[in-house]
């Protein structure tokens, strides 16, 4: 695991090649429902932490003068967006640099076990009329292929916000070279269905603190 | 970085191989006053914390049902000692078992000398002699002057100050880093020339070396390659013990902080 130098804005996060073989279940702690489920810790739970923080005094330092509405595509952005907004607010509270921000959720509909579905539905969040003229942030978990980030976007776009930025706590690195990139993220991971810290397999999972990859024994008893 | 399966007690750590790259240090946050100053990021802070509960539960059930007292060795061990016993405080309180902690401080002062280790000073502590048939449990830092320039010589010199303790308990003994391990046998034969019933060594760190029969304590974290890191209250000449990640420090770090 190595960042590239330079500044976030171009640089690629925390990238996680494809051999990386992760930590052993048995060098952290984790919920005991969950022995036997897993394959391996893929990022630990502090090293999250300490990436978002990063993330937030980046955030900060680009639009930290604005009013923003902060995005969080619910399930499994609740956590990385709570820890983001977070540490955004000690930032605030203790420089100069003042950030008021509003939180919205939304959800986007479009996992069957692991597999991606093709349609998507958004449910919930205010009327996004609202969002005309102000500054977004959308918060997200975990960017694949990108797609279900394109249609979200257009969607918001429709709206005419002033600017919208993406930050999202991870990228899958995929084949394709146009695959959508953030504007901020943590971890650029293999191709890996993943879990853990708010990231679900059939709604399991949402309570592991660690990101880790599931076993077969996991995926066959909490498929539906 | 991987981990070896099975328990912690026959396990390796988290093993940082020889060839990591380490983390840049443009991905997390440290202190201002350090740009320039590092390297890379060698362990961020938030893995030590994770790494650092496993311990506290593979502690708990080890000696998890005795009264232990826990000897700190300053001054790099602080960090480590604080969150564990904090970790070990939480499981306390949320679980069935039950462990009594007391905690003592004491540093291994070592004269300054880049030669091979001759004497080493144990100072501060209560009375060692308290120890006498009780298990005991030490927290420890201590810096290998063989694996640093910097780390100077050291002699035994133990403490003769009263001790009010007067209960049974196991020993266990904290430390932030152990090399060759030499600091810490000197430090164990001295212990148990005063008997107590067990003694139990965690460190955070542990290097990589070359020899064999290198020591290993009962509980570590990390197994590192041979590199001089500081951060997370390990110090290069009292500097970066205010740095939360493990870094290794650059040569402009080391010539502006050599004393």
């Amino acid at each position: 695991m190595a960042g590239q130098g330079g500044s976030s804005a171009g640089g690629r996060g925390v990238v996680i090649s494809d051999n990386w073989p992760g930590y052993s279940l048995d060098l952290f702690t984790y919920p005991q429902h969950y022995y036997g489920d897993l394959e391996y810790v893929l990022i630990p739970h502090g090293i999250i932490v300490d990436r978002t923080e990063r993330l937030a005094k980046d955030i900060m330092q680009d639009i930290g003068d604005n009013d923003i509405v902060v995005l969080c595509v619910l399930k499994g952005g609740y956590k990385f967006c709570a820890d983001l907004v977070e540490h955004i607010k000690n930032l605030s509270r203790n420089s100069e640099r003042f950030i008021s921000m509003k939180v919205d959720f939304v959800r986007l509909k479009s996992y069957h076990n692991d597999q991606s579905m093709q349609d998507m539905q958004i449910i919930g969040g205010d009327d996004l009329s609202k969002l005309t003229g102000k500054n977004v942030l959308i918060v997200e978990d975990i960017v694949g292929t990108g797609r279900t980030m394109k249609v979200l976007l257009n969607n918001i776009e429709k709206y005419k916000p002033k600017m919208i930025k993406v930050a999202s706590l991870l990228v899958k690195r995929t084949s394709r070279p146009d695959g959508y990139r953030p504007d901020y993220y943590g971890f650029e991971i293999p191709d890996l269905f993943v879990v853990g810290y708010a990231l679900d397999y059939n709604e399991h999972f949402r309570d592991l603190n660690h990101i880790c990859v599931i076993n077969d024994h996991g995926k066959t008893k909490y498929r539906v």
